[in-house]
């Protein structure tokens, strides 16, 4: 067994940790149970990213999970504020 | 497990994906819950640009998926209502 291929058993492993995550977003009753889906599957997304970047040794893989982080914490902070406040943006 | 069959297996994971959000982001009533569930299609889509060796892409996807197009849509409804009208 080779260090690549355990790897790729932890990618799967993600990747059916997001499939019961959009389980939960496809069929959750109320908008709160669907937002905190959406961050738990961003999350897990960015690091399977991240592990692909290792498998495929391509280092400008890295930066799309960088990316992706920081714009989903914003999508999910205006998502939020919208719940709260019913309001969007700065003021 | 070699290369070939994990890149299957995660496009089989990638295809569920994107066909189960994008039916959901059509048929949901509340409309920030169709929201939600664009924003899951696009982070799918900016995954498989990314297993189909297109990083480019898939930053460009990821910064107007999840940052944009939702912020958008939120200020969108914002000045609307939040449930679909049936005429």
């Amino acid at each position: 067994m080779t260090p690549e291929s355990l790897f790729m058993g932890a990618m799967i492993l993600l990747f059916l940790s997001a499939t019961l995550t959009m389980i939960r977003m496809l069929l959750g009753p109320t908008i709160p149970d669907r937002v905190v889906a959406l961050d738990a599957l961003t999350t897990t997304t960015a690091g399977a990213m991240v592990l692909y970047g290792v498998i495929t040794e391509q280092a400008v893989i890295i930066d799309v999970a960088l990316v992706y982080a920081v714009l989903s914490y914003i999508a999910t902070l205006y998502i939020a504020r919208y719940l709260v406040k019913r309001r969007v943006g700065l003021a | 497990m070699n290369f070939e069959n994990f890149f299957w297996i995660l496009q089989i994971f990638i295809a569920i994906g994107l066909i189960g959000s994008s039916i959901a982001a059509i048929r949901f009533k509340n409309l920030i819950a169709a929201v939600i569930a664009m924003a899951v299609f696009s982070l799918a889509l900016s995954v498989e640009f990314y297993v189909l060796q297109a990083p480019d892409v898939a930053i460009a996807e990821a910064g107007v998926g999840a940052g944009l197009t939702t912020a958008m849509y939120l200020l969108a409804i914002r000045n609307t209502t939040d449930e679909e009208v049936v005429e």
